[in-house]
């Protein structure tokens, strides 16, 4: 197992290497300085740059910047030469942690709520609520379901914010967006899993030697169910930890995807590579996350990955 | 079991609700009987250091918190600020001003000429990142020492004392006046203010201002808070205790906002929210001092041919344009701002003279006619170059449609994101390119200048002696009315003769203001919205 994960440890850096390069130059070669606005006259403009180094081969700037990360200097914005590029990070991540785990979260208790009640109820009006509620939830994009919520619950009803991360009750809106989709795919997944599951021998034996339903159901077939879902809440928890750039900018919050358009629409060089580098860790850290626990889940990886140590 | 489940939901509701309930921290526009007024602004860019590389934030934070020399008001006169008189030569050449003796830093020092001489030697250091060092070049070997072949001793800049400052110019500039409301001159405290990446700016206790207010909270990308500086010298006519600006990413956003009450200020809104609020007290649309056009190519042929670029000019129907693209735009057929006022006679510069041209389709066909293109026959085709904003994607379609119908040529359109379509520009790597310019200083200079065939906005090869010529003129030009005069044939000679430019129209900006607050002033130069004298009911 320990083998395993340096294993996957040395590939996640293999693929951060390998995205910082491709990403390096491929920001050099959009059109655009990060010093360029509409008013500023070309020759300051060039002055700038070449205060900056920008004028320098691109494979000197490439290697010195290599150096850098190493060093764990992720270096300053251009747009802000007062702020490092980690103090951003640090300042927009835990916002957007804290709205994607929450998100994470109600999805996975809404889901696997539903899911279960989908999967045992008796009643055929139930089961197809929630089918056709989960369609359309997942039908619907992060986007539309936020300007939804916002048209409804803050400009007509004025129940909820607009816009903002002051307060507790700022979360309801944007986390309510983010948590249409997932909670639609996991009340899917669940649902016909667990459906599968309750149908095999094990649970009937289970039910032969008198246990209760909730007990079958919570610590004998769930758990097997779980296991495509942990697939899929893998990604899901990756890309909300990352920041929906939509969701942050329809609600004004301050995170990680907003950061990341704005570097871009800026070319702020550094920010950017900053950002992806961080946003890639946490893909690679998340998804390996996840496969242990399906591997620890999973009686037949587990024995897998025994085998292969003996 | 069911017992239990509903057991735990219950203390899981209970516990949020007690959590949400209990956490509700104060909205920053909360003040307890204070008046104070919340501004949606557009995202977080820049810096806050006049000398530094400034955008957004550092246009509504200045408005508000930094005193210039002196400004003018919307009639035209000087409105004296951190300045109390001036003197000028003969010549135009020398000016020197004093400063108000009893102007203080929010922290009570007194604001003296080295906190302008701060800022200024500052910007002249490439790597302050200033985009308006370039305003400081009229003064005596600014340039040379922003280029590192001269020191900063021979700038042409002196403080004989503490309350006075004069600025050596290289060369006549009537116009010197109207630059002095750029950040390069504006003052940064010589005491904290030290360098552009010390983060002095958004630290409160370093950040004083010479203004009607001073920073008081700075939350990155998401609001900072301003607060009277009771230090101020007019501080008696200063009526908010607080103005908040709170960062938005849209425009949409920042309606939302406005009509969820959370803001009591939206500021450049789109058109629809102007239909939207027809009729109503909130609505405040205001002018904005800003022209968009588009430069043709002078390199690329047919382009090189006046007769083309009057027929292309002639062809296009700007109130049919007008009309598809939005309320909030109306034609113009000139360079310099519709909105732009001359200074000594309170009217519309542009209004002072004949209109450049008429547009009239026969006429513009037989023009092509004469370029040897009679009904667009073998006219090559011309790509437009523009950026992806929903009003210039709109435009685009519009004057590709018109020039199809009523000269039979084709624009082939090139959408480009606004950085990229910036370079273009830059690079003059275009047949016909879309430009937007809102006025730097209310002088019609603005936006001649950029046409001087030595101007780096200068993106389409126009090289012009004789436009130069009147161009140079008008600077040394002490006379209101001569002056005047010959910038009036300056652009009569670019828009309405040679055709350099299409004109297309001027913009309106959609405000929407809380109708309690009063006060609110529109700034001459750029026609932004100023809230230093504003007041609210509450």
């Amino acid at each position: 197992m320990l083998r395993y994960t340096w294993k996957r440890l040395l590939t996640g850096i293999l693929s951060l290497f390998v995205l910082v390069t491709v990403t390096f130059f491929l920001v050099r070669i959009i059109p655009g300085s990060p010093f360029q606005r509409g008013g500023v006259s070309e020759d300051v403009v060039e002055t700038i740059e070449q205060e900056y180094g920008l004028n320098e081969p691109l494979m000197t700037q490439y290697i010195s910047y290599l150096g850098n990360v190493v060093r764990g200097d992720l270096g300053i914005s251009y747009q802000d030469p007062a702020t490092q590029v980690s103090d951003i990070i640090a300042r927009a991540w835990p916002i957007t942690a804290s709205i994607g785990i929450t998100a994470l979260a109600v999805s996975v208790i809404l889901g696997t709520g539903l899911g279960i009640l989908k999967a045992v109820s008796k009643r055929r009006w139930i089961r197809e609520l929630i089918s056709a509620g989960g369609m359309l939830a997942a039908g619907i994009p992060s986007f539309a379901a936020a300007i939804l919520l916002l048209l409804v619950f803050s400009v007509k009803l004025k129940w909820l914010p607009a816009s903002g991360l002051l307060s507790p009750v700022h979360y309801i809106l944007p986390v309510t967006a983010l948590a249409f989709y997932p909670s639609a795919m996991i009340t899917r997944l669940v649902g016909n899993t667990l459906g599968g599951e309750l149908q095999k021998d094990y649970v009937l034996f289970a039910r032969a030697k008198g246990l209760g339903k909730g007990r079958i159901i919570l610590t004998h077939a769930l758990k097997n169910a779980y296991l495509p879902v942990l697939n899929c809440i893998g990604p899901a928890s990756a890309s909300l930890l990352t920041g929906s750039f939509v969701v942050e900018s329809i609600f004004t919050i301050p995170g990680l995807g907003r950061e990341f358009v704005g570097s871009i629409t800026n070319r702020d060089y550094t920010l950017i590579l900053g950002l992806t580098i961080f946003m890639g860790a946490v893909v690679i850290i998340v998804n390996l996350i996840t496969d242990l626990l399906c591997a620890w889940l999973d009686p037949q990886t587990r024995r897998a990955y025994r085998e292969e140590r003996a | 079991m069911r017992k239990r489940m509903t057991a735990a939901l219950l203390t899981l509701t209970l516990l949020c609700t007690g959590v949400l309930s209990g956490c509700v921290t104060a909205d920053p526009s909360d003040g307890s009987g204070e008046k104070g007024i919340t501004v949606a602004i557009s995202s977080d860019t820049g810096t806050m250091d006049p000398a530094g590389s400034i955008a957004l934030t550092y246009l509504a934070y200045s408005v508000s918190a930094l005193d210039e020399l002196l400004t003018y008001d919307e009639n035209g006169k000087i409105e004296y600020r951190a300045a109390e008189s001036y003197e000028v030569n003969d010549d135009s050449t020398v000016w020197t001003f004093h400063l108000r003796e009893d102007a203080l830093w929010s922290d009570g020092s007194p604001v003296t000429s080295a906190d302008f001489m701060n800022t200024i030697t500052r910007a002249l250091d490439p790597a302050s990142g200033s985009g308006y060092a370039n305003y400081l070049f009229p003064i005596e070997n600014a340039e040379a020492v922003y280029n590192g072949e001269a020191d900063m001793d021979s700038l042409g800049v002196e403080t004989p004392d503490d309350y006075t400052i004069v600025f050596h110019l290289a060369e006549p500039c009537v116009y010197f006046l109207d630059l002095l409301r750029l950040p390069v001159y504006t003052p940064s405290c010589s005491e904290y203010a030290d360098s552009v990446d010390s983060g002095w700016d958004r630290n409160p206790e370093t950040s004083l201002s010479n203004g009607p207010f001073s920073l008081a909270e700075y939350v990155p990308d998401q609001y900072f808070v301003l607060e009277k500086n009771e230090y101020y010298w007019n501080a008696d006519a200063v009526n908010l205790d607080t103005i908040t600006y709170r960062f938005f990413d849209d425009t949409q956003s920042m309606a939302s906002a406005y009509e969820a009450g959370e803001v009591d200020v939206s500021t450049s809104l789109s058109s629809t929210v102007m239909e939207a609020y027809e009729g109503t007290d909130d609505l405040f649309v205001t002018d904005q001092i800003a022209t968009r056009y588009i430069y043709m190519n002078l390199n690329v042929e047919p382009l090189n041919d006046v007769r083309v670029r009057e027929a292309i000019n002639l062809a296009i129907n700007r109130e049919e344009l007008c009309q598809i693209v939005g309320s909030d735009t109306e034609p113009t057929y000139n360079l310099v701002a519709k909105y732009m006022k001359d200074k000594n006679t309170g009217e519309y510069f542009v209004d002072e003279a004949e209109q450049p041209f008429e547009e009239e389709v026969t006429k513009a066909q037989k023009l092509l006619a004469e370029a040897g293109y009679p009904d667009g026959e073998g006219f090559p085709e011309l790509t437009y170059n523009y950026p992806t904003l929903e009003m210039d994607s709109d435009t685009a379609q519009v004057i590709q449609e018109q020039l199809k119908e009523n000269l039979n040529i084709t624009i082939n359109l090139e959408a480009q994101e606004l950085q990229a379509n910036y370079s273009t520009r830059y690079a003059g790597d275009f047949d016909l390119c879309r430009m937007n310019w809102t006025a730097d200083f209310a002088d019609p200079y603005t936006y001649l200048s950029m046409l001087l065939s030595n101007s780096t906005y200068n993106c389409s090869g126009i090289n012009d002696p004789e436009y130069d010529s009147i161009v140079a003129a008008s600077n040394s030009e002490s006379d209101p009315a001569k002056r005047s005069e010959l910038l009036h044939q300056a652009e009569q000679l670019a828009v309405g003769e040679q055709f350099y430019i299409i004109p297309l129209f001027a913009m309106k900006s959609v405000n929407l203001v809380n109708p309690d607050i009063t006060g609110i002033r529109q700034i001459p130069a750029s026609g932004a919205l100023e809230y230093r004298y504003a007041d609210i009911d509450i």
